[in-house]
């Protein structure tokens, strides 16, 4: 579990993001949101501990973030960035196979992991392709199957941050993933995933988290937080909020 | 007239005392060093010969042996591979572990003496002659060296009681290009003084020129060697390159002179007093042939 | 997509041309032995109690000219091969070339103070000699690579891209101090740098072998130990911090190898190019980028290579003997070029 208080970073003496203080609960989805440059891979930096913030704790099970090795770290903990510069020619397999580093499972079961992690990211098909002769979103997937892998198969006390885990995907691929990624969580792990996509949060996310120039503007769930009033002062957009017809989550429609 | 058995013994044991003094001396010999190699030509050693170095290109014959590359770079088993025995060398031979291990195959390695001095000369032909079983030549050789630099000497007492030494500058050049100014401690040095000339160039060893010292030098006599090029072609690739040496006196007046550069290497060669000769000449003109 | 080699194929594959090299480089040189005689004398050397009768020119050529040139060949060859792994994942770029933190200028500009200074001093003692140069030569890729090191170091991070930046900066410096090192020598002094500059193994012996063989199996029994590591690199360095890795003590260790391992090599032989560059290169097109299987391969790759272009050396112009830089040169720069046009390696 995933804790954050008070977090301030600075960037060169600016704020880039203050007052940051939540929860990440187990099972539980957080999606993060808001416009260009309000913080949100910042604060995903902040979280996966790869950049240290200048007030406020993180901590990660009753520990200090800090303070965890990095191999015991990254058993609890997994990241996925928004874009990957590999450039060498490994099997998709082989990427995959990076997840499961920090374990010590054995050949077997990491294969095993390796082919269920490949599935739920809806590429088991690519299994023997060289990576670099796949396409963008292609690519996307296979490190969502990293990530998964490295956290497999997700329960309580696991933590999985992902940074727009969907940019680069086609609409029916960005369902798949997300329901995988909610799968996982339903499995016990805490998942905050960073999205560009209103609609997508509210109906996969528990909570949501806007953030507007570094800053928490609204926490809550997405009926709670996805008001018109809301959506304007944070993105400035003119929108209507009707529940979804058969989901019934908020569905957001630009006026 | 009967000969003795004694007397035919006897003159059969020369012979054959002669036959085995000649077997016991080295009869394969591996040479490295330009001069050396043409010492050792001098003394009739040629046929003993059965690998040169690069430098060693005079006489021309040297060029259809074998070579065993630059001397600092040697290799020990491509030596080796020539059944040698006896490598003969200077101090510019080299790198020393390849030397020890020709050693340790049990080939003689000669070390010789590159430095330019008559002194050094007399040792190295004496080293020679005992090798080669030619001391009587070897001291013969010597002493036609020596009197042809003394009368070298005399002739310059001669002319220089009433002409002063024209200031000289050597260059060595390849195809015209990037020239080196000799300075002290070289063989060009050494061959200039012996012609006569002052050595404008007050630096140590070879060095790259510029124009600027070059216009304050003012040489009244160029010298110039060329490693690529010969005669007319050397000549004007030399001027063509360096447009800056037209505008000294030397050039003006047409007293430019070529040397071979091969006698710039490896110590004091056989071939330099007929050279030294033709350098007074043009250090020192007959008056009817100075220009005004 | 290519079918790669299998690991199994390829370690069977490479370890057969490994052998085959160093047998050839055992039995063929300038010196032609008899091959039963080579076979005789090195069952000899192995401490086997065989006749010497005729065998005492082979045993020499055998065990003090061909064997310790093999030995320093294989190591060479190995060494400068795998810091050709190590940089190019550090850098993350299979271009990458252990010269680029700087370690062969910096070892360049080592022997050259060495060569000139030495005749400056009207020449060291012998005894000294050929150390002193492979000493010079070591301090002097030691030294740059560590200042690289240190220029791409910023508030307790190694930054790549500095670091490359700065070792492209050294290169320059110590490629311009070599050429002021150069106009001091004299003509003799810089044939002698400029043969230094194109490599050899020639004048291997066992005294100067030992250093460079510690050094060799040092780098080759540690960097496979992190092959699982240097792969996650490959995805990103946050990506493997993320993955567990000590991102930061890798780097290190990464620059540390490469340092020792090319310093030694080149101070042993000299400048020697293109190894580095072009052997973890074939291995990859080979068996792809995993560095279980291209850390070793690598290693039994250089060395192979190596042995086979100083054989061209040896032979070629015999008995004189070419530099091997330029044939190493001669087989990887159109090689490389090779690569480049066929597109992605």
């Amino acid at each position: 579990m995933l804790r954050v208080e008070g977090v301030q970073v600075r960037r060169d003496r600016k704020v880039v993001l203050a007052d940051i203080t939540l929860d990440l609960l187990p099972g539980e989805v957080l999606g993060v949101l808001g416009p260009n440059g309000a913080g949100k891979s910042t604060l995903l930096s902040t979280l996966s501990g790869e950049l240290q913030a200048d007030q406020g704790n993180v901590w990660l099970d009753q520990q200090a973030l800090s303070a965890w090795s990095g191999v015991q770290r990254a058993q609890r903990l997994a990241v996925l960035p928004q874009t990957s510069t590999l450039d060498f020619a490994f099997r998709v397999e082989e990427v995959v196979g990076m997840g499961r580093l920090p374990h010590q499972t054995g050949k077997t079961r990491d294969e095993q992991i390796i082919a269920a992690a490949l599935q739920a990211a809806d590429v088991g098909h690519l299994s023997g392709r060289n990576y670099l002769a796949l396409s963008g979103g292609e690519r996307q997937r296979v490190h969502l199957a990293r990530v998964l892998a490295q956290l497999w198969p997700g329960e309580a006390g696991q933590t999985l941050l992902l940074d727009e885990p969907t940019s680069m995907l086609d609409p029916l691929h960005q369902h798949t993933i997300l329901q995988a990624i909610r799968a996982f969580a339903d499995r016990g792990a805490a998942v905050l995933v960073i999205l560009h996509d209103l609609n997508l949060a509210a109906r996969y996310c528990d909570r949501m988290l806007l953030l507007e120039q570094g800053r928490p503007y609204a926490l809550g769930t997405p009926t709670q937080v996805l008001q018109p009033e809301i959506v304007k002062a944070v993105f400035g957009l003119e929108v209507l909020v009707q529940p979804h017809p058969e989901r019934g989550h908020p569905l957001v429609i630009a006026r | 007239m009967r000969l003795s058995t004694s007397a035919i013994a006897l003159v059969v044991g020369l012979l054959i005392n002669h036959g085995a003094l000649a077997s016991e001396l080295p009869q394969r010999w591996v040479s490295a060093g330009g001069a050396l190699s043409e010492w050792v030509v001098a003394l009739g050693g040629e046929p003993k010969l059965v690998g040169v170095d690069t430098t060693s290109q005079h006489p021309a014959t040297l060029k259809t042996l074998p070579s065993i590359g630059y001397q600092r770079q040697l290799s020990a088993e491509g030596i080796l591979s020539l059944r040698p025995q006896v490598l003969a060398g200077t101090e510019e031979m080299g790198p020393p572990p390849v030397l020890a291990q020709i050693r340790s195959a049990g080939v003689q390695v000669e070390m010789f003496s590159a430095q330019p001095d008559l002194q050094a000369l007399k040792s190295n032909l004496e080293q020679l002659g005992t090798l080669l079983g030619k001391e009587a030549e070897a001291r013969a050789l010597f002493g036609d060296y020596e009197q042809a630099l003394q009368r070298q000497k005399n002739r310059l007492v001669k002319i220089q009681a009433t002409r002063q030494a024209p200031g000289v500058l050597l260059l060595v050049g390849n195809a015209g290009g990037k020239p080196l100014v000799a300075g002290r401690d070289t063989a060009a040095d050494w061959m200039l003084r012996q012609a006569g000339g002052h050595n404008l160039a007050t630096h140590t060893g070879y060095k790259p020129f510029s124009a600027e010292s070059l216009a304050g030098l003012s040489p009244q006599v160029l010298v110039f060697a060329d490693r690529a090029l010969t005669g007319e072609a050397a000549r004007a690739a030399l001027f063509k390159e360096n447009p800056i040496l037209a505008s000294t006196p030397a050039a003006k007046q047409g007293r430019v002179l070529e040397v071979d550069p091969t006698l710039l290497v490896g110590g004091l060669g056989p071939r330099l007093p007929q050279n030294l000769e033709v350098l007074s000449a043009g250090f020192y003109p007959t008056l009817s042939e100075a220009t005004p | 997509m290519t079918t790669l080699v299998k690991p199994r194929t390829l370690f069977i594959g490479l370890t057969l041309l490994c052998g085959l090299a160093t047998w050839l480089s055992l039995a063929l040189g300038p010196v032609s032995l008899p091959l039963w005689d080579t076979l005789r004398a090195a069952l000899r050397l192995m401490g086997l109690p065989i006749d010497a009768h005729g065998l005492e020119q082979a045993e020499l050529i055998l065990g003090q000219i061909r064997l310790p040139r093999t030995l320093l060949g294989l190591a060479v060859g190995g060494v400068l091969a795998l810091s050709g792994v190590a940089m190019q994942g550090l850098f993350r770029n299979p271009l990458a070339d252990p010269g680029l933190v700087g370690v062969s200028s910096g070892a360049a500009l080592g022997a050259a103070v060495a060569i000139v200074g030495s005749a400056f001093l009207g020449g060291l003692p012998d005894v000294f000699g050929p150390y002193v140069l492979s000493l010079c030569a070591f301090a002097g890729g030691l030294g740059v690579t560590a200042l690289v090191y240190r220029l791409g170091r910023r508030d307790g991070q190694t930054h790549v891209a500095t670091m490359l930046l700065a070792g492209i900066a050294l290169t320059a410096l110590s490629g311009s101090a070599v050429g002021l090192f150069t106009y001091l020598a004299d003509d003799a002094t810089l044939r002698t740098l400029t043969f230094w500059n194109l490599g050899s193994l020639n004048g291997a012996s066992y005294s100067r072998l030992w250093p460079l063989l510690l050094v060799t199996a040092g780098v080759a029994l540690w960097l496979p130990r992190r092959a699982k590591a240097l792969n996650a690199l490959l995805l990103g360095e946050s990506e493997a911090s993320h993955l567990g890795v000590d991102v930061e003590g890798l780097k290190r260790e990464l620059v540390f190898c490469t340092a020792l391992g090319v310093g030694a090599a080149v101070a042993a032989a000299g400048m020697i190019g293109f190894v580095g560059l072009v052997v973890p290169h074939l291995v990859r097109l080979l068996a792809g980028p995993d560095h279980r299987v291209l850390l070793p391969a690598s290693v039994l790759a250089g060395a192979s290579l190596l042995l086979c272009a100083d054989l061209v050396a040896r032979l070629a112009l015999a008995p004189a003997e070419l530099p091997i830089g330029i044939v190493t040169a001669f087989i990887g720069a159109p090689f490389f070029l090779y690569l480049l046009l066929r597109g992605r390696a």
